[in-house]
């Protein structure tokens, strides 16, 4: 009687073990000597306890241990510990932090690896086990591995949720297990930390409403929306769209329904309309595409002043107002951003840019986002060959003989740093449309002049003018308008 | 008071009809934008709404024993609150739909200037009843603290508070007319405090 028994040792950092022992019944309260050898060669370490639990190194290989008690009646056990016969299981876990991105639906999870209480480097497997409901069930569990580096790290980690944590309380706890392959005694998981809670709109008094409210989501996604509302009221059902879906209960104040692969909502949104006995909940969603990369960017200027970029927009994104695609124009050598207004609807897509002093090449970026996505097209273009002049103006004849005819026209914009080579069509009744060539210095919002030679005496022609750059063609000018003029009688 | 057939009280008949006229052609104008309206927002024209907060209410107890001047300075309060309400829901409309649905945009602005030729209407027959035109609601800029602006409403809470300001628009339409013909009818007691 009152021997020491049932000796069991736990180590959870493999240094220290925690070594328990019974005593039977008589022995109970007394006081306990305790020695401990790890082998002959060191000298016996002995305190007394009378906790019945003391906490020594663990064994390399093993450990004599002496338990002496002194109850009503002395009695002394000796034990052999094996590493073998310890056994590992890690600190349970502490959660440093549980945040929701309730826009996201995000939880982040942030918590230290403790490892800084190991001797060496050690590979660890996280459990992260995600709860919902009132009735806690279990909605995932996910393992997370890391290398412990005998310092505390902070590790953190994101779990998107496929339904608005606002809709019911979501719990989150974890455990650890570490592969300690040079340990051989047996390995267990730890416990499992205490759950931590990110409380739901239906823990909340007045936390009434459709969830997510108004959001803008990609068309083809699975959505879940849920009806919170109070205790005592009835959801009698809810619909998306004009669609009634079957109910799931998530809480007493909580439905959900889910709406799988949802298709681009009109330009007012779809409506999800929780009915209730008494009142409507509802909120409304924008299902549409995000921005496709835009096509055949161009950019070109008409007088110098201005550069005016246009481009094919790709797929219409459904989405209107205030969630419209928007578009943007980087330079990225002056790192100048100018913001373009583009309606969704319109056919044509354009943007003007400032031309900057003393810079001819320009490196744009067209950036296009909308809430569900965006996108970027680029292009690097020097302006002096894109040069695209504006309608000549006031066309007129300012000299007329029997086989010549003088014209001045007039074209907006500065060219002062380029020629321009402007083309006179010449028709008459007499003889075929010709095409005049001339080329003359670029001027800043200026008047040109051209002689044409060699026309028939006593005869009606019409002129018009169109221009374009000389060096650098790239495009030609609307003609202007028409003016006639009868070449005078030999 | 004007006796029956002066200037004034010819004055105010011709007023009466031509208000008659006009609240008739803007219920009708409600009318087919509700069901536009119910359309383009995707809702169930049978919802119900709960009364919005800040919309006047058409229906009224003893409505028969209403003055002139009480019918008038009731309708007036009511097509000013309306005026504000159409201008928020076309703020609202441009805020949401940009370019989307120009239609129903260009209906509320056409509302809008119908109410609110409405609201001046009613106020050339107060001044006919040589009564003071009651100031616009307080609140305007030189009111320091005016009431709070609303609280923000969600999508769907703005898609049922336009529903119920045109139902109740539609039916102050009607109201107005019984009221104007009421105004309109030659007897002693119109126009009575």
């Amino acid at each position: 009687l009152g021997d020491p028994q049932n000796l069991k040792c736990v180590t959870h950092n493999l240094q220290k073990m925690l070594c328990t022992w019974d005593i039977s019944s008589r022995g109970r309260h007394g006081q306990s000597d305790f020695c401990y050898t790890t082998n002959d060669l060191t000298p016996q370490v002995c305190f007394k306890t009378k906790e019945r639990r003391v906490e020594i190194p663990v064994p390399e290989s093993s450990i004599t241990v002496t338990i002496k008690s002194s109850g009503t009646s002395f009695a002394t056990k000796e034990f052999v510990i094996h590493q073998k016969d310890v056994s590992f299981v890690p600190d349970t876990p502490h959660i440093l932090s549980l945040l929701p991105d309730f826009p996201t639906s995000t939880l982040n999870l942030k918590w230290s690896d403790n490892g800084s209480v190991f001797p060496y480097g050690l590979d660890a497997l996280w459990q992260i086990q995600i709860l919902r409901k009132e009735a806690m069930e279990i909605v995932t569990q996910v393992t997370y591995y890391s290398k412990l580096t005998q310092e505390d790290v902070i590790i953190s980690w994101n779990w998107t949720s496929d339904m608005p944590l606002e809709c019911t309380s979501h719990y989150v706890k974890i455990r650890c297990y570490v592969n300690a392959t040079q340990f051989v005694g047996p390995k267990d998981w730890s416990d499992w930390s205490p759950a931590e809670v990110i409380p739901g709109k239906d823990t909340e008094p007045g936390g009434s409403g459709v969830f997510p409210l108004d959001p803008v989501v990609a068309v083809g996604s699975d959505l879940t929306f849920c009806c919170v509302h109070e205790e005592d009221q009835r959801v009698t059902n809810m619909t998306y769209g004009s669609k009634s879906y079957r109910m799931m209960q998530l809480s007493s104040r909580s439905h959900a329904i889910r709406v799988l692969n949802a298709s681009v909502s009109n330009s007012s949104g779809t409506n999800v309309v929780c009915r209730l006995e008494n009142g409507l909940e509802g909120s409304v969603v924008f299902v549409g595409y995000a921005p496709d990369i835009p096509q055949n960017l161009s950019c070109e200027t008409s007088n110098f002043l201005t550069i005016k970029c246009t481009w094919k927009p790709g797929r219409p994104s459904g989405l209107y107002g205030e969630r419209r695609t928007k578009y943007s124009l980087f330079e990225r050598t002056s790192g100048k951003n100018v913001s373009c207004e583009v309606n969704e609807g319109s056919k044509d897509h354009v943007c003007g840019f400032p031309v900057l002093p003393d810079q001819k090449t320009y490196d744009f970026i067209l950036g296009v986002s909308n809430p569900i996505g965006q996108a970027q097209s680029s292009l690097s273009v020097d302006i002096t060959q894109r040069v695209h002049p504006k309608t000549p103006e006031k066309l007129t004849v300012t000299g007329n003989n029997c086989t010549s005819i003088q014209l001045r026209w007039f074209i907006n914009g500065s060219f002062a740093e380029i020629r321009l080579l402007c083309q006179i069509e010449i028709s008459s009744s007499q003889s075929e449309r010709k095409l005049h060539n001339v080329s003359v210095p670029g001027r800043k919002s200026s008047t040109y002049t051209a002689q044409l030679n060699a026309l028939h005496p006593d005869t009606k022609y019409q002129f018009r003018v169109r221009c374009a750059a000389a060096d650098h063609f790239w495009r030609w000018s609307d003609w202007s308008r028409g003016v006639e003029q009868t070449t005078a009688e030999a | 008071m004007a006796a029956a057939d002066s200037p004034s009280a010819a004055l105010r008949r011709d007023l009466c009809s031509r208000g008659i006229r006009l609240a008739g052609k803007m219920r009708a104008d409600v009318v087919d934008l509700l069901d536009a309206y119910v359309e383009q927002q995707g809702l169930d024209a049978s919802a119900s709404v709960a009364a919005v907060e800040g919309v006047p209410l058409a229906a009224v107890e003893r409505w028969d024993e209403q003055t002139g001047t009480q019918r008038l300075l009731q309708n007036l309060a009511a097509y000013r609150a309306f005026r504000a309400l159409l201008a928020q829901m076309l703020e609202e409309q441009r805020e949401q739909l940009g370019e989307a649905d120009a239609g129903l945009g260009r209906a509320l602005a056409a509302l809008l200037l119908q109410v609110s030729a409405f609201a001046y209407h009613l106020e050339e027959l107060l001044r006919l009843e040589s009564r003071g035109i009651p100031g616009e609601e307080e609140g305007d800029e030189e009111e320091e603290d005016g009431p709070p602006p609303p609280p923000r409403l969600s999508l769907f809470e703005q898609k049922l508070r336009g529903l119920g300001v045109l139902r109740e628009l539609a039916q102050w339409a009607v109201r107005s007319v019984r009221d104007l013909r009421q105004l309109a009818k030659p007897s002693p007691a119109t126009g009575a405090a």
